[in-house]
């Protein structure tokens, strides 16, 4: 594998409702701020790689609508879907690309328009024979899995709910954010109306309007166009069975991610996530699941996740700061979602991060997942 | 064995920047506007916020037509004729459908926009493209 | 800038699915208030919904064994927001109980109804029992949902 690296990013103001922008503008907001970024122009860009989740919007060939937004009329240009990994998928199909030798510069766009579709019907959507009948979207599906895994380790309701609040509290610090709320407290958190027991309104991410960009470039061209290239150290995915009923307690075990970490961790040379990261962006739509995946990441024992939000471990003065951006919870436009975690992770090591910025980040995780089915784990750092 | 099912979902897109002067030009004003890019000289129908070529932004905004010409044409069973219109002034086609024709329509034949009396910031805000007067169908 | 405009419209969706042979075999069952799992004949784990292959060990399946409509209510939720039901095209009345259950027999899960909506009531390890419908039209809402067993 050629050595690869972020050279750029841009993502556009994310919100309930962008109305004042088509898809197609959208996409364009957040790749033209990609380019500016890596002061690059159309012309240098070899292929395009598109993220989004085209049923939500009821849109077909996303790509071909928005492909020309993204610079990518007249050349090589796919489309990746995986639920909520569409943008870490399609994040690891450009590094691919360009870790092979075919390109040099590929453009990577994520986005999701959510206020212009029905995103919880789209997710009903499952095997028509088996569990559509009951399919309650990711609200209901996510709120099983909580169950299982509160009743495993112990985990309280105080606790997720300060995982919502440290989500909301740095996402006031990104100017992007949907949701920005610096005083938000958990007993707000608590008394949020209840969607799914025992998940409420402010455990759960929003659905936001948005786009996000990165510009990958392999090593040559990497070196010029960026004095800290964030370089790919390793990138993992890992698929599941089809049913939620195949996945044997699934936020206690996730096998989908802890495999990619596994993996991505093996490639990178990391022993203990928890002190060789110093930032880690991940891919949390629930409260809870942020705690699972401390878990499931290797940042702590099982059972141990708790308190690693209770003392503060996560938290921006933390050890190991996630999430500065305010994560998922904070903003969701799906498609993007993922290709937001990646963008800031690399905008930490490339030392952009403006107030949300962890000091002396040189290595930095990034993950992905989609709905039970798939996981992405991805590391990047300051050097090669 | 089978199993079928329907439902009905609503969606609600954005016109966005350029499409929502588009359609507003059409309502308020009965004009159509596209985009001249600066770089690659190239007028686009109908409006848009880049240049698809060169990837410039933004464009020049212009009026074009109301007359053009049909570059394909295409009828349905029920007899809408539908079309690739290239208006005067513009390099790319727009397409719409065709009205008050005489016979069948042909390529290169003249047409012009006429706009619905009721108009909503709607493309169908031109109800159809007619033959130019004088132009032979 | 003009003010933005909007284009809503409503978008009709119809499905046609053909069913696998196994689920075939399955919903055949279920109209006579029989569930049927399918066997790995590698790893042991009993199927349901019942499937040509094994995920885990690429082994095509043909073992049908027999499953109880009692089982283990091996997770819960009460859920509160308004769904679309894909499968009638109405919304789904709020609340109501959800659960995956562990049937007695099979290895994996079921997503399905629980009578049961307070979450005071509800708990993982309960036993649940199925409560079918008067009229069994071969699908698997045949079920209306699974109460708890005192
Ligand atoms: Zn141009
Ligand atoms: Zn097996």
């Amino acid at each position: 594998m050629n050595p690869v690296a972020i050279v750029g990013t841009g993502q556009t103001r994310h919100a309930r409702a962008r109305d004042d922008a088509s898809q197609a503008e959208l996409v364009r907001e957040a790749a033209a701020r990609a380019l500016e970024d890596a002061a690059i122009e159309p012309r240098d860009i070899d292929a395009v790689v598109i993220a989004n989740m085209e049923l939500f919007e009821g849109r077909a060939w996303p790509e071909l609508w928005v492909g020309e937004a993204a610079f990518a009329a007249g050349k090589p240009c796919v489309k990746v879907a995986t639920g909520g990994t569409s943008g870490t998928s399609g994040c690891i199909a450009g590094i691919h690309q360009v870790a092979s030798g075919l390109f040099d510069i590929v453009l990577v766009v994520g986005f999701e328009k959510h206020s212009e579709g029905h995103t919880q019907t789209g997710m009903t959507l499952t095997d028509p024979y088996w569990d559509r009948a009951v399919a309650s979207g990711a609200v209901g599906n996510f709120a099983l899995s909580v169950s299982q895994y509160m009743a495993e380790r112990g985990t309280t309701e105080r606790q997720a709910a300060q995982v919502a609040v440290k989500a909301r509290r740095n996402a006031a610090r990104n100017p992007y954010a949907h949701l920005q709320m610096p005083a938000l407290t958990v007993e707000e958190v608590l008394a949020s109306k209840p969607l799914a027991h025992p998940l409420r309104m402010l455990d759960m991410c929003p659905q936001s309007d948005g786009a996000c960009a990165i510009v990958v470039a392999s090593g040559t061209r990497a070196r010029k166009l960026n004095p800290r290239p964030a370089w790919v150290r390793a990138a993992a995915t890992r698929h599941e069975q089809p049913f939620i009923g195949d996945i044997e307690r699934r936020l206690a075990t996730m096998r989908t991610l802890r495999e990619a970490a596994r993996e991505a961790y093996a490639g990178a040379g990391i022993g203990n996530p928890l002190k060789e990261l110093d930032v880690a962006e991940i891919y949390e739509p629930v409260s809870y699941a942020e705690l699972a995946w401390y878990e499931a990441l290797g940042f702590c024992e099982e059972g141990q996740a708790g308190r690693l939000i209770e003392e503060g471990v996560t938290e921006m003065g933390g050890e190991l700061p996630v999430n500065p951006s305010g994560g998922v919870l904070s903003t969701n436009p799906v498609g993007a979602s993922g290709v937001i975690r990646v963008a800031e992770a690399a905008l930490q090591i490339h030392g952009r991060g403006g107030e949300r910025q962890v000091d002396g980040v040189r290595t930095a995780l990034a993950t992905g997942y989609g709905v039970y089915a798939w996981a992405d784990a991805i590391v990047l750092a300051d050097r090669p | 064995m089978i199993r079928e099912s329907a439902i009905r979902i609503p969606f609600r897109y954005a016109a966005g920047g350029a499409g929502s002067r588009f359609l507003a030009a059409l309502r308020d004003e009965r004009r159509i506007l596209g985009a001249r890019c600066d770089g690659c000289r190239r007028v686009f129908a109908p409006l848009r916020s880049f240049c698809s070529s060169c990837g410039a932004s933004p464009l020049e905004e212009i009026a074009l037509g109301p007359g053009g010409r049909v570059e394909a044409w295409t009828a349905r069973a029920d007899g809408t004729v539908f079309a690739l219109v290239r208006l005067d002034g513009a390099d790319t086609a727009l397409l719409h459908r065709l009205v008050g024709l005489p016979g069948e329509p042909r390529r290169g034949m003249r047409v012009r926009a006429r706009f619905a009396a009721e108009r909503r910031a709607s493309i169908l805000d031109i109800a159809g493209f007619e033959p130019e007067e004088g132009a032979s169908a | 800038m003009s003010a933005p405009v909007h284009v809503a419209l409503e978008m009709d969706q119809s499905w046609r699915y053909a069913a696998p042979a196994a689920m075939a075999r399955f919903c055949a069952g279920l109209k006579e208030r029989r569930i049927e799992a399918l066997r790995c004949g590698g790893c042991g784990r009993r199927y349901l919904p019942p499937r040509p292959v094994c995920g885990n060990c690429h082994l095509p399946l043909a073992d049908w064994v027999p499953v109880a409509d009692e089982g283990r209510l091996e997770a819960w939720t009460v859920v509160h927001v308004p769904i679309l039901d894909p499968r009638t095209g109405r919304m789904r009345e709020a609340p109501y109980g959800m659960g995956l259950v562990r049937l007695d027999g099979a290895d994996t899960t079921l997503n399905h109804f629980l009578a049961q909506s307070d979450p005071a009531r509800l708990a993982i390890g309960q036993r649940v029992r199925a409560v079918w419908r008067e009229q069994l039209a071969g699908a698997i809402d045949d079920i209306r949902h699974f109460e708890v067993l005192a």
